[in-house]
């Protein structure tokens, strides 16, 4: 579509642009009730944003191609938004009850919200490597600026330089990558390279590098081994409420757009229709390179996890560990291994944001975050130690809770794909489930069994109740109900292998 | 599609090879004679003072990128100016637009004092 016609779909990002640009301008006028303001102001838009997407995704069928094809408008782009937006309003949530943000620049940091709203929308629709290339920079610069926004607190600050010098080697390998992949058939857009690619095969050396360096950038943005060293440190030293963030959407983001550079890029678009097996183009051995920092990634993250005493840093390294499963599910290369994969985000959505709720409360209360602050919690705040335990038990996975659901769909479609390699993927995931039911448990151990440091009972605000049980209600009734999300999941795949020409 | 890369892979190795023979000529032809002075960081011919490491105010850093910002946004007009009336009142609105938010910004650096030196 031409970039005047491209406008009229393009509305749900045109708001989140003027949203930013409103909290920002708001902010400097108003001087009582900053936050309250600024806060309500940006999760109107996002808001706004998400209705107008959905009022788009219901008027168009299957897939619209817009700005000569930088990004597509498709089912799966709709239900990545639905995630990015969700994400966001509960970190808008976080921002204006934690202790740990500051009524002065909350401005700014609702600005820097809104703006990664925008990043997280074009990265999960583009299909252009332009596109994927600056949407993933988009949300590198927002997030930077936003680990370091305790500006007094030098492990955030640490963390904030930690992750520029980190994300700008991974930024700068991955767009040599996408050079080579460019140098081999001449074009940015994913649709036109698979063509290019199905024409003619490249030279498998290059066309193998290519991607492993691609890889390197997305890998870095959903903190996958040996990508992850900026993971545990980042997450440590930033404010909870962006750690949170940090947690689930980029992270989301991350996958979508491997999903969409890998299922369109690389697979026949005819072999898309139901019940039938994928057909590779190109020839590059991507699952197996996945396949394999999958089974890296959950091992690493899970084992590094076992010591972690910080209660951020245990959630660091765990989320890496999930990184890894929900990797086994792209590396299946099955239409079962990507919807697998959707709906475990849409699962940990919940779940993580869950379990970062309550550290965040308790961080409040206790200016503790280390394993000894949950001591007796059960004691000390019953209602948060229960919620704690429904969240950490679904990260494990154990039924039945949303957690087990979404990791048993992922071990069926690597199981389904069969053969000796999937096999071993499905016997490293399921260890190291067991392996996380370790340190998940020794924190819930510490909260029932063990006697509380200090007796003092833990006050929990009304409000924190209400969104710790809003977000255990998902956690618990998808683990029961799954068709209510995997209905969702299989229409969001449905159309990813279209072919799409004639921008 | 590889061989049709073989220009840059020229260029390449013609730069390599200038670069490369030219610090080859002159560690063989150039003469050697470091005396103290020559050691010395450069300043002007003068008596060199003090560390070459001085540090100085971040205040410089956030004025000169303020220039940038607003300096590029000249850079946007000029080209606009010498077919303005071509593209009529649509190009005068989108100009307007695109002032506009630059404008904001730069009510947000005023009022945020980042113009005051003090």
């Amino acid at each position: 579509m031409s970039v005047s016609q491209s406008v009229s779909w393009f509305f749900p990002e045109l708001l989140l642009a003027f949203g930013a640009l409103a909290v920002l301008v708001v902010d400097l006028l108003v001087t009582k009730h900053r936050k309250k303001i600024a806060v309500v102001i940006g999760g109107l838009f996002v808001l706004l944003a998400l209705l107008k997407s959905e009022s788009a995704a219901s008027e168009h069928s299957g897939v619209v191609a817009l700005f000569s094809g930088m990004v597509v408008l498709d089912p799966m782009a709709f239900f990545f938004k639905l995630i990015f937006g969700i994400a966001v309003l509960v970190t808008l949530f976080f921002v204006y009850r934690s202790a740990e943000s500051p009524e002065a620049n909350s401005g700014e940091f609702v600005t820097l919200l809104v703006a990664v709203t925008l990043g997280l929308f074009l990265m999960g629709a583009a299909s252009d490597m332009v596109m994927m290339y600056l949407s993933l920079e988009f949300v590198s610069l927002c997030s930077y600026v936003m680990a370091g926004w305790s500006r007094k607190d030098r492990r955030s600050t640490e963390a904030a330089l930690k992750y520029v010098i980190y994300g700008g080697v991974a930024s700068g390998v991955m767009v040599y990558g996408m050079s080579l992949l460019y140098g081999l058939t001449g074009k940015t857009n994913l649709f036109e390279i698979r063509d290019a690619l199905a024409a003619s095969a490249p030279s498998q050396l290059a066309l193998t590098l290519s991607v492993v360096l691609i890889i390197a950038g997305i890998g870095f943005k959903i903190a996958a081994v040996p990508f992850h060293m900026w993971c545990p440190d980042v997450y440590e030293g930033a404010p909870t409420p962006v750690t949170a963030f940090f947690s689930v959407g980029p992270k989301a983001a991350g996958f979508a757009m491997m999903i969409r550079f890998f299922y369109t890029t690389f697979v026949d678009a005819t072999s898309w229709g139901s019940g039938t097996e994928l057909v590779a183009v190109g020839g590059a051995p991507w699952p197996l390179l996945v396949g394999i920092i999958a089974a890296a990634t959950m091992t690493l993250g899970n084992f590094a996890a076992i010591t972690q005493n910080n209660l951020k840093r245990l959630l660091a390294y765990s989320s890496i560990a999930h990184a890894g499963y929900m990797l086994m599910g792209i590396a299946s290369m099955s239409r079962q291994g990507v919807e697998s994969v959707l709906f475990y985000l849409g699962v940990y959505l919940f779940m993580n944001l869950g379990a970062f709720l309550v550290v965040i409360a308790i961080r409040d209360h206790t200016e503790g975050e280390g394993i000894e602050a949950y001591r007796g919690l059960s004691q000390r705040q019953p209602f948060a130690a229960v919620l704690m335990t429904v969240f950490l038990l679904s990260l494990t996975g154990v039924p039945p809770f949303a957690g087990f659901i979404g990791k048993f769909y992922l071990f069926a479609a690597v199981l389904a794909k069969g053969g000796f390699y999937y096999y071993l993927l499905a016997i490293i995931g399921i260890l190291n489930s067991a392996v996380s039911l370790f340190y998940y448990a020794r924190i819930i151990r510490a909260m029932f069994l063990e006697e509380p440091v200090v007796r003092a009972p833990v006050g929990l605000p009304l409000p924190y109740r209400v969104a710790l049980v809003a977000l255990a209600v998902p956690t618990v009734v998808l683990g029961i109900f799954p068709p209510l999300l995997s209905d969702l999941t299989q229409v969001s795949v449905g159309a990813l292998g279209v072919v799409t020409t004639g921008f | 599609m590889l061989s049709s890369y073989l220009p840059v892979l020229l260029m390449i190795v013609a730069g390599i090879a200038v670069a490369g023979g030219m610090l080859a000529l002159k560690s063989l032809l150039g003469p050697r004679n470091a005396t103290p002075e020559k050691q010395k960081p450069f300043e002007c011919g003068r008596e060199s003072t003090g560390s070459a490491h001085a540090r100085f105010s971040i205040k410089f850093y956030l004025v000169a990128l303020l220039f940038i910002a607003f300096d590029i946004e000249i850079v946007f007009l000029y080209p606009w100016a010498v077919v303005a009336k071509g593209l009529g009142v649509v190009g005068l609105v989108q100009m307007g637009v695109f002032l506009g938010v630059l404008v904001l910004g730069f009510i947000y650096v005023w009022k945020k004092g980042a113009l005051e030196w003090d």
